[in-house]
């Protein structure tokens, strides 16, 4: 099971739901620019060109984060769970593959904020003795049904730290 | 002890002296400026009167407390105005610190923390008792408290005596201690202090004040100046810090009992630390840079589930031990581990990242000096030291793992090397970045507990061929060296 990747996909609605959140937040990208330009009006030193040229940044920034990168971010996650292990892969720069044996994890739960909820999607997080990982965006039933997967699983193989 | 009992009465007099000396500062402070004012006397009645409050707190505090064992469970009544109640199940109880403060010294006595697993979690203390009682309350605690951990067999109960029985000790010799000291020299904290410095240098350093200083002695000129300004500092860390390893390691000892290892150390407040084998997550063996060129080091262990507080849940095995009785105290002590060959290292073609990897910061750092600063450009130079550091990184990587456990080492600036059971690894990790990716070369990092959180190991750019060798032997142990070699 090692060297193919794993086979589950992370629901496509995660794309929806991270580029609402990241369109909403992204507003504080144009701070910087905002606090410049409304500076300069205060002191009656408004020059069109700087003002554009500072939120051309911010702006990049905001479409390529709220735009692109929850693309880049789904086509690289996934996860599986199995008898053995937790296996995780995500990240779309620094592609990192997370191995959680199912013998280490102290307890999972199912977690919904609001913009999740408007989606009806959950992530699930997992705790060892040492670490928390998440699977973000899962739809409810999915995410539901892994928590409750795991938690079975770690009961047949139930131990104590 | 089923019946609820006190403390010994210095238990008041230790509450006094805790308070007198968290506070010695502020009272320093509050002494200076109180009674430089009009109507100092008052301020004085005033600071008496707060002793004489804490102090009678404290015997009403002492009085308060109460503590037994029933029903398998500690019980402590504490609490001068709100009562509470602390119950500890002996199953839950992790770890029984045993320390002589300077008061408990006085009075023959010691203090007992008992300390649970988990977050959140408070020890509960017990501030005076004496050692028979400590001892006593150990073993009732201890008792029936065997945990089965995963892998391992059930440890089967063969009553108390042979239990608490020493099987073997190790104790460092004065001449250790004394090198320990020595090679204390903590870079992190003299450069902390010497940049914390040298943002008041300039306030410091006035033509007035270097005049002064030329008057008294003739012959200093900027530069030597500073460099005495540097060296002192730098005596003066080294001091502190030689002090600090002879007063926390002195009369060190590590005793071994079938299921514990017993520590004791403290020149002045002297600790006992208990930590039972199926505790141990992962020992450490860190190379100071003073450290390494002796063959020496610090070995660390840790263990899980107690201390919230990073500094304190790696626990110190030996203070000083050089590599060579490292096999033997391993053998002795540690019989679950072992010192391997490491066999599994960075492969060639990571060497330059190796290299280049320390250096990353400076091409940020050598710009922006150079365009602030007159003799920016002289941070041009940190290149040489970085890529040394960064050949030895390369040099000093490297792994084995074997069907029971994973030796890692690697480092930052001291070289560590871990040791961890593979049932006690908590998660691998395996990074790739876009470059990596093309070498087909990954970085590693494997999580083990310690204290509430996690503690985490990591080697660069290996080949990612062993990246998943290790990932497939967290799961089922198997070593599968034939595969690549």
């Amino acid at each position: 099971m090692i060297n193919h990747i794993p086979e589950s996909r992370i629901d496509k609605k995660a794309i929806k739901a991270w580029r609402f959140s990241a369109l909403i937040f992204g507003i504080l990208w144009f701070v910087p620019a905002i606090a410049y330009i409304s500076i300069s009006i205060g002191i009656n030193k408004f020059d069109l060109i700087l003002s554009i040229l500072s939120v051309i940044p911010s702006l990049v920034l905001y479409l390529f984060i709220g735009l692109l990168v929850p693309n880049l971010r789904w086509q690289r996650w996934r996860y599986e769970v199995n008898d053995d292990a937790i296996d995780l892969l995500r990240g779309f720069v620094f592609k990192t593959r997370t191995v959680v044996p199912i013998n280490r994890v102290q307890h999972v739960d199912t977690n919904q904020g609001p913009i999740y909820r408007k989606y009806g999607l959950s992530s699930v997080k997992i705790s060892t003795a040492a670490t928390t990982h998440e699977i973000p965006a899962l739809d409810d039933e999915t995410a539901t049904e892994v928590r409750n997967k795991i938690s079975q699983l770690v009961r047949q193989v139930k131990e104590d730290v | 002890m089923s019946e609820f009992r006190r403390q010994h009465w210095a238990a008041a007099v230790d509450r006094l002296f805790t308070a007198v000396r968290q506070n010695f500062v502020t009272f320093l402070i509050l002494i200076f400026v109180g009674t430089r004012q009009a109507g100092g006397d008052y301020f004085v009645y005033v600071l008496i009167g707060t002793m004489a409050l804490t102090f009678f707190s404290g015997i009403a505090g002492w009085y308060r407390f109460q503590y037994r064992i029933s029903d398998g469970e500690l019980q402590i009544k504490k609490g001068i105005f709100v009562r509470k109640k602390v119950y500890m199940a002996k199953e839950r109880i992790q770890v029984i610190d045993v320390t002589e403060g300077l008061v408990q010294r006085v009075f023959g006595l010691v203090k007992v923390e008992v300390k649970t697993a988990g977050g959140g979690t408070e020890s509960a203390t017990i501030n005076a008792m004496t050692f028979e009682e400590a001892e006593e309350l150990k073993r009732e605690l201890r008792n029936n408290n065997r945990v089965k951990i995963e892998g391992d067999e059930l440890l089967e109960d063969e009553g108390v005596s042979s239990e608490d029985e020493f099987l073997d000790e190790w104790k460092i010799s004065s001449k250790e201690l004394v090198m320990a000291a020595f090679t204390s020299g903590n870079f992190g904290l003299i450069a902390s202090i010497l940049g914390a410095f040298s943002g008041q240098l300039d306030a410091v350093i006035t033509d007035e004040t270097i005049e002064y200083i030329q008057g008294l002695m003739p012959g200093l000129n900027n530069f030597t100046l500073v460099a005495t300004v540097v060296i002192v500092i730098l005596i003066i860390s080294w001091t502190f810090s030689f002090l600090g390893v002879i007063f926390n390691y002195s009369d060190f000892s590590v005793k071994k009992t079938e299921k514990e290892l017993l520590i004791r150390s403290g020149l002045i407040e002297r600790k006992h630390i208990t930590i039972p084998f199926d505790r141990i997550q992962a020992v450490r063996f860190i190379e100071g840079v003073l450290r390494q060129p002796l063959g020496c080091g610090m070995l660390y262990v840790e263990s899980a589930g107690f201390e919230q507080n990073a500094k304190e849940r790696s626990i110190v095995l030996v203070p000083f031990i050089s590599r060579t009785k490292m096999h033997e105290f391993f053998d002795r002590f540690l019989s679950d581990f072992h010192i391997p060959e490491l066999e599994v290292k960075p492969p060639e073609r990571s060497f330059f990242r190796y290299l280049r990897r320390p250096n990353y910061l400076l091409l940020v750092a050598i710009p922006v000096a150079w365009y602030f600063w007159d003799f920016g450009w002289l941070l041009t130079f940190l290149i040489i030291p970085a890529t040394i550091l960064g050949w030895l990184r390369y040099k000093d990587a490297g792994l084995y793992f074997d069907s029971k456990m994973i030796t890692m080492q690697f480092r930052n600036f001291n070289r560590k090397t871990a040791f961890i059971r593979r049932k006690r690894v908590q998660v691998i990790e395996e990074t790739i970045n876009p470059f990596q990716e093309r070498k087909k070369i990954s970085s590693l990092a494997v999580t083990a507990a310690s204290g509430a959180k996690g503690i985490e190991f990591s080697i660069n750019d290996l080949e990612s061929t062993d990246v998943s060798r290790i990932r497939k032997w967290l799961l089922n142990g198997e070593t599968d060296y034939a595969s690549t070699q």
